[in-house]
């Protein structure tokens, strides 16, 4: 067993009249229990070539279905307009734009349950790692 | 404009042969541009005693002209302490995940405009695994708000 932490902090000081100041760490663990996960694609980069075609990043049949996958994806762009669309079981979640970071479960509890993405331009650079729970 | 910031970092001693620290920062912006998010639906801490799925930000209008192609961010967190206890997230139907005692998320959300007439294709969605009360906290950070017209 592996222990691995999640931290995320969001801070302002001036996007409300008291500072937001939140801070949690979860430790990654497998569906319904203390045991941490052993398993990941390890932290990997995937230049989208041309076309702007959806790309599927991970395959929900390639997972063991209904259970605690977390999944990291950052966007590299340093263009301000270029953005990833993020796209899970074919519905769009959202973009993420130059340097946006997101992190979210991943239950891969269908076939079609695929992680894809988009990008807006050509050549853009995502970062990803997937931890599993298999 | 506001400055608001979203940090992540990643660190295991044991995951793999190589220590994992990884690490992220990034100003929140609006979509496609420097310009700061301005727009937070504030934190909520929400107790919910039922399995049924709950529409988390009932006061966005997701299809939007002022939704979609913006920026919004959203952050979940299942705060029980029981490791079994898990929430179901959902957008519009299609499930993302399941986020057990403690877990959180962070995750982009820019619905495109949608044919439907209610304007809730895109609603973020959650459904606790047990009805005997479970802790949550969320949040939205974003740039496009319209409010339902009042009947």
């Amino acid at each position: 067993m592996a222990t691995t932490t999640a931290t995320i902090v969001l801070s302002s000081t001036d996007l409300l009249s008291d500072e937001l100041a939140l801070s949690t760490t979860a430790t990654l663990t497998g569906a319904g229990n203390s045991t941490g996960l052993t398993g990941t694609t390890g932290l990997g980069r995937k230049k989208l070539a041309s076309g702007h075609a959806t790309y599927t990043l991970f395959d929900g049949d390639d997972y063991t279905a209904d259970k605690a996958h977390k999944l990291y994806l950052k966007n590299t762009s340093i263009i301000a307009d270029e953005y990833f669309e993020i796209i899970v079981n074919s519905e769009q979640i959202g973009r993420l734009y130059a340097g946006d970071w997101a992190f979210f479960p991943w239950m891969a509890n269908a076939s079609t349950n695929d992680i894809k993405i988009d990008p807006s331009d050509d050549s853009m650079i995502l970062e990803y790692m997937l931890f599993t729970d298999e | 404009m506001a400055t608001t910031t979203a940090a992540i970092t990643l660190t295991s001693a044991d995951l793999l042969t190589d220590a994992l620290s990884l690490s992220a920062t990034k100003t929140l912006h609006k979509a496609g541009s420097t310009v700061g998010l301005d727009q937070t639906t504030g934190m909520t801490k929400a107790y919910l005693t039922a399995t049924t799925n709950v529409d988390i930000f009932p006061t966005l209008i997701e299809g939007s002209m002022a939704f979609a192609g913006k920026s919004s961010w959203v952050y979940i967190c299942n705060e029980s302490e029981d490791e079994t206890e898990y929430v179901i997230i959902t957008i519009s139907g299609n499930v993302i995940g399941k986020l057990y005692g403690g877990d959180f998320l962070w995750m982009p959300w820019s619905q495109s405009e949608d044919g439907h007439g209610n304007n809730r294709h895109g609603d973020i969605e959650l459904a606790p695994s047990v009805d005997t009360g479970m802790w949550f906290s969320w949040c939205c950070i974003n740039e496009g708000t319209e409010y339902p017209t009042a009947v």
